[in-house]
C-alpha cells in the first residue's frame, strides 16, 4: 500500500532531523519552514500570513542587528514600524545581488564579511597576516559560518556567509521541496550519485548546497571529489593564465572523461546488477555529458522507474548554446529511459533559500511561497502584474545572518498559478534567462568551468 | 611592503608574459612599429578643453613633507602649474569634500585619455591628455596641492567586453597580450582622504566613454571595480607614489610598440565619438546618467568596514 504524504514527510523528518532545531526555539521563519506540511499545496492565504509573519521578523532583525542595511532603510525611508501588512512587503529596500561581489582582500575581506553578517559573531581567529580567501573561509568555517562562494565567468565571486541557523533552514528548505514535490517518489534507500563537487571538500555553493543529499539517501557517489577552494575555481575557469592555472585546466581535461565514464560505469552496474532506487542530483552540463558519451557509444539505459533526476543550474550547456529544458528532459528519456515527470530542475542561487522546483507534470517553478516573496520588475524596479517578462527579485525570510531582500540580474516570467498542476501559488516559466549586461552564471556554468573544456567542448 | 611585492610579482609576471610573446611571435614585433600611413587611421591629439591658470606666488602652500601630501614619482604637488590650477579649482576655499570632487570633476572631464609614456603632472596638463594613470597623477596632486592627503589604487583586472573591445581588442599583440595574462596587468584609482576616510576617485574615462559603454557616470566617490573592472583576488595595492619601473615600462613600450599604442589611441578616440552620439540621444550627461541608473536597480550600498566583536587577528 502507498505511504500515505503525512507519514512520507514524517519519515523525512526523522531523517533528515539533525537541521531542525527544537520546537521551543521556533520563530515565525521556522514556522513557515519546518512547520507546514507541503510549501506547493498551501491555502493561499496561510501561505501569505505565513510569508508575512516571516518577513516582517527577518526585516525587523535585519533592520536592528545590521548597521549597513539599517542606514540604508533610513535612507530609503522605510522601517518595520510601516510595515503593517502584506501589501507594504514590496517597500522592504532591495539590495542588487552586485553588492556581494564588492568585496576586498586579505584580512579586509574577513572584516567585510564580518559586517555583512547580521548580528553578533562567534569568536573567528584570523592567524595569517594576508589570508587568501580560502583561509578567510576556512576561519569562519572553524566558527560555525559557512561561507558559500559562486561566480561569473569574469572570475569575480559572491560570498555569502551562513550561520548554522540559515544554512540548516536552506539545506531543509530546498531537500523538503523536492521530496514533497516527488510524493512518494523519496526513499531513504534511494542510493544516489551528485554530479558535482563533493560538499565536504568545497565552499562553492554548486556544490555545498547538497551537503544534506548524504544525509537523505542511504548512499551518495561522488562525481568530483577533491577539494575545490576559490583559488582552484579561478584556475579552472580560466582566469588565471599562469602556469599553475593551465596545468589545473589540462589535469581538468585529463580527469573529466573518466568523470563521465564513472557515472556511466554506476548507472550500467544498477541496471544490471541492482533494484536499488537511484537519483540522480546536479548540474545538468554533466549529465548532458554523460548522455553525449551514451550517444556517442550507441547506448540506451533503461533507468525508467526507477531513477529520478534533479537538476540545477541551467541550461548554459556550451558558450552560446541553450538547452530548452523540454529537449534536455526528451534526451534524458531517450538515453537513459527516465520519463520526463521524473525528471526535474531546481531554480535557486547562492546568495537566496529559496528554492523554486520543477512540478512533474507542466515543468513550471513553484514557488515556496510561505517564506519567500517573489517579485517580477520592470525596467525601472517596479512590481510588474503576472505574465510579463522582468528582472527577478525576492525577500528571502530564512536568509537571517545576511539580509536577503534582493534584485537578481535574472529575467523571469511569473504566473499567478501553475496551468498544469493543482498546487497553488505562484509559478515562474521553465525557462529562466539572464538580463542584458549580466554575466552568464549559475552553477551549471560554473561545474561546466570546473570540469573545464571537457566533453569535446 | 606587501603591495612592493604584489607588484613586483605583477610586473615579473607581465614582462615575462610579454617577452615570451615577442620570442614566439618574432613576426609580430614588426606589426608593433607599424602606423597606418592613411591619413583617417593617424592619431591626432584632440585639441585641449581648458585654460590654464596663471600662477600667482602668493598662492597659499599645503605642508608638503607629510605622507600623501609630499611629491612623489610623477606627481609633484608644488609646482606652478599644479597650484594655479588647485587655486582655480577652489583650493583653501571650498570644504574639502567639494574642492576634491571639483578636482575629481576636471581630471575625469577634461583630460583625453592617451596612451603614451609616463611624465610629470606638469606636461600632463599642458598636453591635456594622458594614461589613466597621468590622470590619476592630475587628481592626486590636485588634491595634495590643497592639502588633501590622496593616493593610489592599483590591481590587475578583467573588464567588461564593452571596455575590453575599446582599449584592448584595437590591437592584435595588445589582445594577445591580454589573453595570454588572462587580465590586464595594471589598472588604477585615486583615493583622497576627506571626511575622515579614503574616498575612491575613478578619473579614467571620461563621459562619452563611459556612455559608449552603456555605463553610468561615475560619481566621485565611486568605484569601477564591481562595475567594469573586476580585479584580480590578490592584486590589489594602496600606493603613495607611482611605483618603480612602470615609468621606464611605459617608455619601453613606446619603444617598440608605437603603432600598437596608436591603435589604441584610435580606438579611445572612435570609443569617444561613439558616446557623444549616445549622449545626444539621451538628452544629455545628466539624463543618460539617470536612464541607466535607473536600468542597474538599487544602488549598491557602500560598506564601511567597522570593527566587529568576534574577529580576532592574531599577530
Amino acid at each position: 500500500m502507498a505511504i500515505s504524504y503525512a507519514e512520507y514527510m514524517e519519515l523525512f523528518d526523522k531523517r533528515v532531523a539533525a537541521y531542525i532545531p527544537p520546537l521551543e526555539s521556533w520563530s515565525p521563519v521556522e514556522k513557515a519552514i519546518y512547520g507546514i506540511p507541503d510549501p506547493f499545496h498551501l491555502p493561499p492565504e496561510v501561505a501569505q500570513r505565513l510569508q508575512f509573519e516571516a518577513l516582517s521578523f527577518t526585516f525587523r532583525h535585519h533592520f536592528q542587528k545590521n548597521a549597513y542595511y539599517h542606514k540604508l532603510c533610513l535612507e530609503r525611508g522605510f522601517t518595520p514600524e510601516e510595515l503593517k501588512g502584506p501589501d507594504d512587503l514590496e517597500r522592504i529596500p532591495l539590495l542588487p545581488d552586485r553588492f556581494f561581489k564588492e568585496y576586498p582582500a586579505g584580512r579586509d575581506f574577513a572584516m567585510w564579511l564580518a559586517n555583512v553578517m547580521t548580528g553578533d559573531l562567534p569568536k573567528i581567529v584570523i592567524k595569517e597576516k594576508n589570508p587568501s580567501y580560502d583561509q578567510v573561509i576556512e576561519a569562519f568555517q572553524q566558527a560555525g559560518i559557512t561561507v558559500c562562494f559562486s561566480s561569473g565567468t569574469s572570475g569575480r565571486h559572491t560570498f555569502i556567509p551562513r550561520d548554522e541557523r540559515t544554512f540548516n533552514l536552506s539545506e531543509y528548505a530546498i531537500t523538503k521541496g523536492a521530496v514533497a514535490i516527488g510524493y512518494p517518489g523519496w526513499s531513504p534507500e534511494m542510493k544516489g550519485y551528485l554530479m558535482m563537487p563533493n560538499p565536504r571538500k568545497t565552499h562553492l555553493f554548486a556544490g555545498r548546497v547538497a551537503m544534506i543529499y548524504f544525509d537523505t539517501i542511504s548512499e551518495v557517489t561522488v562525481a568530483i571529489d577533491r577539494e575545490v577552494s576559490v583559488d582552484l575555481l579561478a584556475k579552472a575557469m580560466g582566469a588565471d593564465r599562469s602556469l599553475a592555472g593551465r596545468i589545473v585546466q589540462y589535469a581538468s581535461r585529463k580527469t573529466e572523461k573518466r568523470m563521465v565514464e564513472k557515472i556511466i560505469a554506476w548507472l550500467e552496474y544498477h541496471q544490471e546488477k541492482t533494484q536499488d532506487v537511484l537519483t540522480l542530483v546536479g548540474a545538468p552540463y554533466l549529465l548532458a555529458g554523460v548522455l553525449e558519451q551514451l550517444e556517442a557509444d550507441g547506448k540506451r539505459l533503461q533507468m525508467g522507474g526507477r531513477a529520478g533526476v534533479a537538476t540545477g543550474g541551467g541550461w548554459k550547456i556550451q558558450e552560446g548554446r541553450r538547452i530548452p529544458s523540454e529537449q534536455f528532459r526528451a534526451w534524458v528519456e531517450e538515453r537513459l529511459g527516465i520519463p520526463p515527470k521524473d525528471c526535474i530542475d531546481v531554480y535557486g542561487m547562492v546568495e537566496g533559500n529559496g528554492w523554486m522546483t520543477h512540478c512533474p507534470e507542466g515543468h513550471y517553478f513553484h514557488i515556496p511561497t510561505c517564506y519567500f516573496k517573489p517579485m517580477v520588475l520592470d525596467k525601472e524596479f517596479k512590481p510588474l502584474g503576472f505574465g510579463q517578462w522582468g528582472r527577478f527579485a525576492f525577500l528571502d525570510a530564512a536568509a537571517l545572518s545576511y539580509p536577503g531582500f534582493m534584485v537578481t540580474g535574472d529575467l523571469v516570467k511569473m504566473l499567478e498559478r501553475c496551468p498544469v498542476c493543482d498546487r497553488t501559488g505562484p509559478v515562474l516559466e521553465p525557462e529562466v534567462r539572464r538580463a542584458v549586461g549580466e554575466e552568464m552564471r549559475g552553477c551549471g556554468e560554473e561545474v561546466r568551468n570546473l570540469v573545464s573544456s571537457d566533453l569535446g567542448n | 611592503m606587501s603591495a612592493n611585492i604584489t607588484y613586483l610579482r605583477l610586473m615579473l609576471r607581465g614582462t615575462f608574459s610579454l617577452l615570451k610573446l615577442l620570442a614566439t611571435n618574432p613576426g609580430d614585433l614588426r606589426k608593433l612599429k607599424e602606423r597606418s600611413e592613411a591619413a583617417g587611421e593617424r592619431y591626432v591629439r584632440p585639441p585641449r578643453r581648458y585654460e590654464l591658470p596663471a600662477y600667482d606666488p602668493s598662492m597659499k602652500i599645503a605642508p608638503r613633507r607629510q605622507r600623501y601630501l609630499r611629491p612623489t614619482r610623477f606627481c609633484n604637488p608644488y609646482t606652478p602649474q599644479v597650484m594655479a590650477l588647485a587655486h582655480s579649482l577652489g583650493a583653501f576655499r571650498l570644504q574639502p569634500r567639494q574642492y576634491a570632487k571639483a578636482a575629481f570633476a576636471f581630471a575625469k572631464e577634461k583630460l583625453y585619455l592617451e596612451i603614451c609614456p609616463f611624465d610629470e603632472v606638469d606636461l600632463t596638463l599642458q598636453r591635456g591628455a594622458g594614461t589613466c594613470f597621468h590622470l590619476i597623477s592630475v587628481f592626486i596632486a590636485l588634491c595634495r596641492a590643497a592639502g588633501i592627503p590622496a593616493r593610489y589604487k592599483m590591481f590587475s583586472t578583467t573588464m567588461i567586453q564593452a571596455w575590453r573591445s575599446a582599449l584592448v581588442d584595437q590591437d592584435p599583440m595588445v589582445k594577445k597580450w591580454y589573453d595570454s595574462l588572462g587580465y590586464f596587468m595594471i589598472e588604477g584609482e585615486g583615493e583622497a582622504f576627506v571626511d575622515g576616510r579614503w574616498t575612491v576617485a575613478h578619473v579614467g574615462p571620461t563621459a562619452e566613454r563611459q556612455a559608449s559603454a552603456g555605463l553610468p557616470i561615475t560619481r566621485f566617490g565611486e568605484d569601477a571595480l564591481g562595475l567594469w573592472f573586476f580585479a584580480v583576488p590578490g592584486t590589489l595595492m594602496i600606493m603613495e607614489s607611482v611605483p618603480l619601473g612602470l615609468g621606464r615600462g611605459s617608455h619601453f613600450l613606446q619603444r617598440i610598440a608605437p603603432g600598437s599604442l596608436e591603435r589604441v589611441n584610435l580606438g579611445v578616440l572612435a570609443q569617444s565619438e561613439a558616446g557623444l552620439k549616445v549622449l545626444a540621444a539621451a538628452g544629455g550627461v545628466e539624463a543618460y546618467d539617470r536612464k541607466v541608473r535607473m536600468a542597474m536597480g538599487p544602488e549598491v550600498p557602500t560598506l564601511e568596514l567597522e570593527e566587529k566583536k568576534g574577529i580576532v587577528f592574531a599577530e
